[in-house]
């Protein structure tokens, strides 16, 4: 029982409950209390009428007249449920069908009074008192007419609470059923995830009630987090790979050295070597957990309003001296001020590795173009395009895959997550991230929805 | 000069210690917050090196504040195996004057607070300035060596300007990135060798006194000093 009161949709049942009776009582009320006046007032008017008939038979006819005229009545039953009394001005009953006056002053108009009227026994009784020169008339009707009335409204009222208070727990109970059901098949799949299984999916329908929307948006989040663990799991299996190579080969060289005890100049040309394999290592680290802080999104925070065409312009000026070495031709092409809402530093880094990645595939005397141009509809375009071998299309979503390294790429310098930190960027900016080829060569576009600059002298 | 160290980490703690003594620098070490912070407030010290994790309740960030709401001014290498970004920025907003990831080469450190050390000396911007017969003035952009005028690209002119202002010193090529081009990350091919050879044709080829040096592992000097 206390579980089913714990239930949120009895606790929601049992408080329309509540509010439908007092809703009830709040109708009924004013209307009884008006009811019971109108009937008052009617039989007022009745007993008044009585009254005045028989004041009119004593003004005509005298006392005498007026009781024989009660008794002829009473004999004849016509008086029915009235109540008659005459009595002198001791009191003393001369006709009528009350044994004495009841506990009621002589003083003309309206009392409720309790009468014993013989074989009916006590009645509760609204009763008129008229002064007919030295005689008191009294002359009343017992509140019996009237009860069938007022039960059958007592008994309406009874019945629409208990119709209320049923068909409430009962809806209550029945939803609570239908809610059961559901929660316990999403708690069923959810335990499934708990339990390590990230392929399930809450059921979900068509339709749009609240549950579903939860249960709509809690699938988002474990696609979400598939994707994430998937990405670990990658990542890990790739560390495991990667950075295994470099630490293997350290290690190697270090029990070499070790044992083999080789002269001085050979021993440090040695550790050199070992720093720079340990060096190796630090750097695929460093650009791991780069890669993972964006991934987290925790930098969006960061964001501020920078200029594209400005990023790109340092990031050509500084890869120039590099291209000038190997005969390549640099270009930057703008529209002028490119504003973006973004991460400088990341952005700036996403740049720099297009750059650099271009740089590696381009041949001697080939072509790079950088430009930034800012659409019609704000959004900015970076785009950074080579004449190298370009990328097969088979290969093209590989390329973004962490420590891939396309044939091309063998034998230049890097660790295969220059390309995955641009997405990782991309992404996290909200942008797309297209490669196209361009026979010969690659171009890749990050497109990055447009801001406005603040005010220079304000920021 | 004479600094301390913060730094919980024994064999890190050794090594540095050794190294700095080994460059002429007096070194005192303190293994955790409450040392660090006696030994800070109460010695004048030309630089400190702080630990930015430190074992017992007060970690570094928290004794830098300190000592800069006490209106100490001491310069402040903060040494962190946090390398994401924003807490760089933390480190720096709490009042520490550099930040240095672990695990990093002795050199980069010595040459971070070689540069910590003349920046807290005063740097006045429009004095010119002098490396043997190289001259430059950061008014009116000219650079002359001996009577002839150098004609640098902007970029250059700042990558020297950083040189000279830290002659005699080791720069290491992230300190270039960072206050030449602003760049906080490692761009993956070593860009800034091909600047520093390009810079060396300009202000080193026809003379026979080289005054831009390579420091093998380390990075570069700018010095007239054989």
């Amino acid at each position: 029982m206390t579980r089913m009161l714990r239930s949120s949709a009895v606790s929601l049942a049992l408080g329309y409950i509540v509010l439908g009776l007092v809703s009830l009582v709040l109708f009924a009320a004013p209307l009884w209390y008006a009811w019971q006046g109108t009937i008052r007032d009617g039989r007022n008017e009745i007993l008044q009428a009585d009254a005045q008939r028989l004041t009119d038979i004593y003004r005509r006819d005298g006392s005498e007249a007026l009781k024989n005229f009660i008794d002829a009545r009473i004999r004849m039953q016509i008086a029915g449920d009235r109540i008659l009394l005459l009595t002198d001005s001791a009191r003393q009953p001369l006709a009528g069908n009350l044994p004495a006056w009841p506990n009621v002053p002589t003083t003309p108009g309206d009392y409720y009074v309790q009468v014993d009227m013989g074989a009916r026994g006590p009645q509760t009784a609204l009763v008129h008192v008229a002064l007919l020169g030295s005689y008191n008339l009294l002359v009343g009707r017992d509140n019996r007419l009237f009860a069938p009335l007022e039960k059958r409204f007592w008994y309406g009222l009874t019945g629409a609470v208990a119709v209320l208070s049923i068909a409430g727990l009962l809806i209550g109970l029945i939803t609570r059923r239908a809610l059961m059901t559901r929660v316990d098949s999403l708690r069923q799949t959810i335990s499934a995830i708990i339990h390590g299984d990230l392929t399930h999916r809450l059921p979900t329908h068509l339709s749009d009630d609240e549950l579903n929307t939860l249960s709509r948006t809690i699938n988002g989040m474990l696609e979400q987090i598939e994707l994430l663990v998937h990405g670990v799991r990658n990542v890990s299996n790739s560390i495991a790979h990667d950075l295994r190579t470099p630490l293997a080969e350290l290690r190697s060289r270090l029990e070499e050295l070790s044992l083999i005890r080789p002269p001085a100049e050979e021993t440090f040309a040695e550790i050199d070597g070992a720093v720079a394999d340990v060096d190796r290592v630090i750097k695929i680290f460093d650009a791991l957990l780069r890669l993972a802080e964006i991934d987290a999104g925790m930098r969006r925070s960061g964001f501020i309003a920078v200029d594209a065409a400005d990023l790109a312009a340092t990031a050509v000026e500084f890869y120039e001296p590099a291209a000038e070495l190997k005969d390549i031709t640099l270009t930057f092409q703008s529209d002028g001020s490119t504003p973006v809402s973004g991460d400088p530093v990341l952005l700036a880094q996403a740049l720099s590795n297009l750059i650099d990645n271009a740089l590696k595939f381009a041949p001697a005397r080939g072509t790079i173009g950088v430009a930034v141009h800012k659409r019609s509809d704000g959004a900015v375009q970076i785009s950074v395009a080579d004449n190298g071998p370009g990328i097969q299309d088979q290969e093209k979503d590989k390329v973004f895959e962490r420590f891939y390294r396309g044939d091309a790429s063998r034998g230049t310098p890097g660790v295969g997550l220059g390309l995955s930190l641009v997405q990782a960027v991309a992404k996290l900016h909200g942008s797309a991230l297209e490669l196209s080829n361009l026979h010969p060569g690659l171009q890749v576009v990050l497109t990055l929805p447009g801001a406005s600059l603040p005010h220079p002298g304000l920021s | 000069m004479k600094i301390l160290l913060v730094e919980d980490n024994e064999r890190v703690s050794q090594f540095v210690v050794k190294g700095l003594q080994e460059a002429g620098h007096t070194t005192d070490h303190a293994a955790n917050g409450r040392d660090g912070m006696f030994l800070a407030a109460s010695e004048p010290y030309d630089v400190i090196v702080m630990d930015r994790m430190l074992p017992g309740d007060i970690d570094g960030l928290a004794i830098i504040e300190v000592l800069r709401k006490a209106g100490k001014h001491t310069p402040i290498l903060i040494l962190s195996a946090l390398s994401e970004v924003d807490d760089r920025i933390r480190g720096l907003r709490s009042g520490g004057d550099d930040y240095l990831t672990k695990p990093f080469a002795f050199g980069e450190l010595l040459a971070r607070v070689d540069a910590l050390h003349r920046r807290a000396h005063g740097v006045n911007h429009d004095i010119p300035l002098t490396v043997g017969n190289l001259h430059m003035d950061p008014m009116t952009r000219k650079v002359i060596r001996g009577d002839r005028q150098i004609v640098l690209q902007p970029r250059e002119f700042k990558l020297l300007e950083y040189l000279m202002r830290h002659a005699d010193q080791v720069v290491t090529r992230t300190m270039l990135l960072e206050n030449v081009w602003d760049y906080h990350f490692d761009p993956q091919t070593n860009v800034v060798d091909v600047h520093i050879s390009k810079l060396r044709q300009k202000i080193d080829a026809e003379f026979e006194r080289p005054l831009l040096r390579t420091v093998r592992n380390a990075g570069y000097m700018v010095t007239a000093a054989d």
